[in-house]
């Protein structure tokens, strides 16, 4: 398949970039691994006579500073998997990072690009948004920052002003007695777009048996994804137990739109729900005695 | 049309070219280096046929521009054997019948070097894992990962 | 009982694996030639529309542009795959059929250009009606899609063998059920491709990624008027055709129809998404049986009826249609058979012949409906195999002789390796364990075109220095392993080391071979292969007692040598004569045999070249009915699988843990070769049962042409197979093989439905088994069970 004709460019500093994407607006694109971009440039559904390509940016790394962790926009899917700090402390990322694509896309793909694509489906938006992600935007007019659920507005459209490009993206180290997961319902068991994706956080109280904080977001089932506020609201100060997340799961099923879901999906939420919530459960309880 | 100047370093051999920027690098390994063991088999990322190494990772070239990859290691298929000398993948994938139409060989061997490359001992689940983004229609993929575990072995018996 | 064979069943690597593993072997898309032109193709964006007008003089404007073609530049051919049905032009005349239907084709300096070229061909379209769904193309006031066909009907099989419905009567035990499948698709990773170079000589050669180059060789001439003779068809490495590829394409055609407008070499490639809307893959099926049964579980009786989705033009839909009931006479013993099939025409993509052609969910049903027979029954759905299975020497109600049949060997086989008997009725709710049959032909027993010709032709020629045989032939090595299969039946034929036969094949000038369709090669090429080896082993040892006066009847070449019955070989002189030739060579034949070396140079002196013939063609098969061909062979493969499954009782997905497999073809070749066919196979169908199904939009689109989303399985869905290769020993078949690559898909949909239903206690009526369908079933017989 062939690419259409387009002007490359290599900008050598983030202010540079922002400037050439504010002088060619809605014809230029931000190009970091392309596992994206160049497949909707190839089937036509992008158009874009600029490229901007971030490859001479210093936009990758993990880094940890006090309780903040930052990850740079530019960080391939693979260099999550393999750093120690999101292995440790973010489990979601880690699922999500691990069931994205394939070995081949993981290793171009961005963590950047996969939230500024902002597809309904993306893998690695549900884990962030339960880690209560902040990204970082640097443009013409100066740098801004905001939670990640008010970066994504919808199905492709994030809150990017013209010229802006998304920097990092930060999240607090969670507590101890904190775990989590991220669970995907697919049809194959490699490269699938979730049908369902489910994302928890749980951190408890010091007794190991009651839930302090209690985070779930879900994906593919609405043009965006979404934290599930009102079963969040089911666990915060609940028991620990199969009843809670019985309920959680029960109720998580109200935040998917119904235009989307269908029975089998709203079900399917439910049991991934439950299941993510066990699994999280496990792993805090797993931190906590550690 | 503005071409860009690119150096490409493709299985030990250092090649400067100049590409427009909207060629990928299958595109340019294949017809400007003769290198056709990268397959097209779907253009968009979906079956692996197009596997090169890029500093020792597998990545679908067909998602990678010629113009990202200057100033990159490239391992093509081609780069594997030592003059008729098989490499040690190869040889198993050949005595073990991983091999029937042969399409989407290049990019699983490739891969399967990575992983050897990184992990020389590995269990059959990362095998797997490893090979997940190559897509093989003839085999039913037993063969090959009978042949990854036999080349593994015979590579740590070498280097014993 | 084991034969002595020098290399038959054997482990030998493949002749053409090296190159494969390196890279240098050659596909389609490798190969070039300078000063070739890049062709693209237009293609109709409407399922059912008349063509009112077409402007090309934009695009023949176009800087590039060498060529634009369209119907009127076309002698008005018809064309397709049976010649009772050719209902195709190469480009459309006067209107489209599908969405995807070829309109125009050109010809410019790149693809680039090429591309742009077709985006300013302007086509005005009147917009017909149309249907896609076989059901409303039957029905009164349907548009008729093909002026021929009223009702859309593209082919009716009606076919009674005893009196089914009085049989029916008297059963005790009737099962009626249904199965309805989608359409699917090859899958092979390498989409279709040609290059066409017409020369100043008038000569074309087509190179082309196809299975056949016998029937694109006939079709390419028919179509361009060209002579065959002055057609040459050259198959390169092939990426996988699994029977999508067993016909001539657009590609074929426009790219040799513009290269002889052009003068220059033509390329024409499809993309991922062109593969999908060309098709010639999987019908989409709708069938429905009544089995009925005697209490002691013997079967008398099968009424069928299938309705087959055929998309817009027969393409190998004529035999499909008859496929579908025909390859359910056996294995096992069914005295009345009763088949009613109707292949319908649509306005989508035409299906073909996909591995297995008609009978694979044919099979899934009626094995499916034989394990809800054996429930009734409370009987072991082995038990109720085994019970019906027929023998080898035994012939089906329609006629289809089972010349060798190690079913019952390979029910066995699986039953033991799987731990059957453990696992039946003892796993837990959520686990199952299921097995099903299967059988093919080892080749069809007529050519798709009516005639006389023999199916395969072998030439061995044997190289003037003695050193090695090459084999021409005209077989497709498509990655099934051929190429190998002839080397060592020639090695093993003529005596000699496998290491010293070349084999160059895939080209219509080696040698006429219908190619690799009906899991032919095998047995029909084999044959002549063997023919060949043995009429070259006979010239070159007539030639030896000729100068070395003995009688040739006392003498063999086994193990590179020439080997007598006792009576002493004085070759001295012979010897001595091959030494002085051959002065200054370090490796001269030693020991007190004299070396096939030796003898081959001996026979090209003293008679001029050696060249073995050989030529296979079956006896006339099958019955006295109508369409009684189809389904015939010289012989019949055959197998057995049992599934475990995982069905996630809360989500529907359906994980396949295991796969045991048993295959009879007759004689293993090469064994490594008849485990990676069933292995291949069980994937495919593996993939047919759970993932696999081509989607439409409203508006005849195919809505999911890529890979992502068609899904076939990835090395992570694969489950670990156990395969076990029984061998019947095939009086039909050289050295007793016969076929593996189809007749091993059969069981595979139906042990995993069959599992799957043992596992939730029913399983869909419909495939794909994706999660949603699966958990419908579960949800549905949990509320009507009252929990």
């Amino acid at each position: 398949m062939l690419l259409p004709r387009f002007d490359y460019h290599m900008p050598m500093t983030l202010a540079e970039a922002c400037s050439i994407l504010e002088t060619y607006g809605d014809e230029a694109r931000v190009l970091a691994g392309g596992t994206d971009l160049l497949v909707d440039l190839k089937t036509g559904s992008i158009r874009a006579k600029h490229l901007v390509s971030l490859e001479r940016l210093e936009l990758s790394g993990v880094t940890q500073e006090q309780e903040r962790i930052r990850i740079g926009s530019r960080s391939t899917v693979a260099d999550l998997l393999s750093e120690d700090v999101v292995q440790r402390h973010l489990q979601p990322l880690m699922d999500g990072a691990r069931s994205l694509g394939s070995p081949q896309i993981r290793n171009r793909a961005t963590i950047g690009g996969n939230l500024c694509s902002a597809r309904p489906a993306a893998d690695l938006i549900p884990p962030l948004l339960v880690l209560d992600a902040e990204v970082y935007l640097s443009g013409p007019k100066g740098d801004r920052a905001m939670t990640l659920d008010a970066f994504i507005l919808g199905p492709g459209r994030t809150a990017l002003a013209p010229g802006e490009i998304l920097e990092q993206i930060v999240v607090d180290l969670p507590r101890a007695a904190g775990g989590g997961a991220y669970l995907k319902l697919g049809v194959r068991r490699a490269m699938e777009i979730a049908r369902v994706g489910v994302a928890v956080f749980l951190s408890l109280e010091e007794d190991g048996k009651t839930i302090r904080i209690a985070r779930i977001a879900l994906g593919a089932v609405g043009p965006r994804p979404i934290r599930a506020l009102n079963a969040e609201r089911v666990l915060t100060g609940s028991r620990a137990d199969a009843r809670t997340w019985e309920e959680a799961a029960r109720t998580a099923v109200e935040h998917a739109a119904p235009r989307t879901c269908h029975e089998f999906k709203c079900k399917a939420v439910a049991v991934l729900t439950r299941r993510a919530l066990e699994q999280a459960w496990r792993k805090a309880v797993g931190n906590g005695h550690a | 049309m503005r071409e860009h100047e690119i150096t490409l370093h493709v299985n030990g051999v250092e090649h400067r070219l100049w590409v427009p920027a909207h060629r990928s690098l299958i595109q340019v390994l294949r017809e400007d280096l003769a290198l056709t063991g990268a397959k097209h088999g779907c253009g968009v990322g979906d079956c692996g046929a197009c596997t090169v190494l890029m500093d020792g990772r597998p990545v679908n070239s067909c998602l990678v521009l010629a113009v990202q990859a200057d100033g990159h290691e490239i391992l093509t298929i081609e780069g594997l054997a030592r003059g008729s000398r098989l490499a040690p993948l190869q040889e198993s994938f050949v005595e073990k019948g991983a091999i029937q139409c042969g399409f989407c060989t290049p990019g699983m061997i490739l891969s399967a070097k990575a992983l050897l490359d990184r992990v020389p001992n590995p269990e059959e689940p990362e095998v797997r894992n490893a090979l997940a983004g190559n897509l093989c229609r003839c085999t039913g993929y037993q063969k090959i990962v009978e042949a990854v575990l036999d080349a593994a072995a015979k590579t740590r018996e070498e280097d014993l | 009982m084991k034969e002595d064979f020098q290399v038959i069943g054997s482990r030998v690597p493949r002749k053409d694996a090296p190159d494969k593993a390196t890279g240098s072997a050659r596909f389609i898309d490798d190969l070039d030639v300078s000063g070739r032109l890049y062709g693209a193709l237009l293609q109709s964006p409407l399922a059912h529309a008349r063509i009112v007008g077409m402007d090309t003089s934009r695009a023949e404007r176009l800087r590039g542009v060498r060529s634009v073609l369209t119907a009127r530049d076309i002698p008005p051919v018809k064309y397709g795959v049976s010649p009772a049905r050719y209902d195709e032009h190469v480009l459309a005349v006067e209107k489209v059929r599908y969405v995807g239907d070829e309109v125009a084709a050109v010809a410019a300096v790149d693809l680039e250009t090429a591309m742009e070229a077709v985006s300013l061909i302007r086509v005005d379209y009147d917009p017909l009606p149309y249907v896609l769904d076989p059901f409303e193309a039957m029905a009164e006031g349907a548009p008729r899609i093909h002026e021929q066909a009223p009702g859309n009907i593209c082919v009716e099989v009606h076919q009674e063998f005893g009196d089914v419905e009085a049989v029916l009567e008297s059963c005790d035990v009737i099962r009626t059920g249904c199965l309805k499948s989608k359409n699917q698709d090859g899958g092979f990773l390498e989409p279709h491709g040609s290059l066409a170079v017409y020369d100043l000589q008038g000569h074309l050669t087509l190179y082309s990624s196809t299975q056949a180059p016998h029937y694109v060789q006939r079709t390419v001439a028919m179509v361009t008027g060209l002579p065959m003779s002055r057609v040459h068809v050259i198959k390169p490495y092939v990426g996988g055709g699994f029977g999508p590829k067993a016909e001539a394409t657009p590609l074929d055609l426009c790219a040799s129809l513009l290269s002889m407008r052009t003068g220059r070499p033509v390329k024409m490639n499809y993309t991922r998404e062109q593969v999908f809307l060309h098709s010639r893959a999987r019908h989409r099926f709708f069938h429905e049986m009544s089995i009925g049964a005697l209490k002691d579980g013997t079967l008398k009786a099968l009424r069928h009826q299938c309705v087959l989705d055929g998309g817009a033009y027969a393409s190998f839909g004529i035999a499909t249609a008859y496929y579908a009931g025909s390859l359910l006479g056996g294995p096992y013993r069914l005295p009345n058979m009763k088949y009613d099939g109707y292949r319908v025409y649509t306005n989508k993509p035409a299906c073909g012949a996909q591995r297995g052609h008609g009978g694979v969910h044919a099979r899934a049903l009626f094995e499916r409906q034989l394990d809800l027979l054996a429930d009734d029954l409370g009987m072991d759905p082995v038990e109720l195999r085994l019970r019906n299975v027929m023998n080898a020497g035994e012939t089906t109600c329609n006629q289809l002789n089972m010349s060798s049949l190690g079913m019952r060997e390979c029910i066995e086989a699986v039953a033991a390796k799987s731990g059957w008997k453990q696992k039946r009725g003892a796993l837990p709710r959520g686990k199952g364990i299921g097995m099903a049959c299967g059988f093919f032909v080892s080749g069809a027993g007529y050519p798709i075109y009516r005639s006389e010709t023999p199916h395969s032709t072998i030439r061995l020629e044997v190289h003037e220095d003695g050193g090695g045989v090459t084999v021409y032939t005209g077989s497709a090595e498509i990655g099934q392993g051929s190429d190998t299969v002839v080397a060592m039946i020639a090695a093993e034929a003529l005596g000699i080391s496998y290491s010293d036969v070349l084999v160059r094949s895939g080209s219509t000038d080696y040698s006429l071979d219908l190619g690799a369709y009906s899991s032919r090669q095998t047995l029909m090429t084999g044959h002549a292969v063997k023919r060949a080896a043995e009429d070259a082993k006979r010239k070159i040892l007539e030639a030896v007692a000729d100068v070395l006066v003995v009688d040739p009847q006392g003498l063999d070449i086994r193990r590179g040598v020439v080997e007598t019955d006792g009576t002493p070989l004085d070759f001295a002189a012979s010897r001595m004569r091959y030494v002085q030739e051959h002065r200054g060579w370090t490796d001269h034949p030693t020991g007190d045999r004299l070396t096939f070396r030796e003898a081959a140079r001996l026979a090209f002196i003293r008679n001029g070249p050696v060249v073995g013939l050989g030529s296979y063609k079956p006896p006339p098969l099958g019955g006295e009915y109508k369409g009684a061909a189809v389904g015939t062979s010289p012989a019949f493969g055959c197998s057995a699988q049992v599934a475990e499954v995982t069905v996630d009782l809360e989500t529907g997905q359906v994980v396949v843990e295991s796969v045991t497999g048993a295959h009879d073809c007759g004689r293993a070749i090469n064994l490594t070769q008849v485990e990676a066919q069933m292995q291949g196979a069980m994937s495919m169908g593996l993939g047919e049962a759970l993932f696999e199904e081509v989607r439409f939009d409203e508006t005849g689109r195919v809505a999911n042409p890529t890979l992502g989303e068609y899904r076939i399985p990835t090395i992570l869905d694969m489950p670990k197979i156990e395969c076990v290769v029984v061998e019947s020993d095939e009086p039909n078949g050289p050295y007793g093989a016969k076929e593996v690559g189809e007749g091993a898909i059969m069981p595979t949909i139906p042990a995993i439905l069959n599992a799957v239903k043992d596992a939730v206690g029913s399983a869909p009526d419909e495939l794909p088994l994706h999660p949603q369908r699966v958990l419908g079933v579960i949800m549905r017989d949990g509320e009507s069970s009252g929990s």
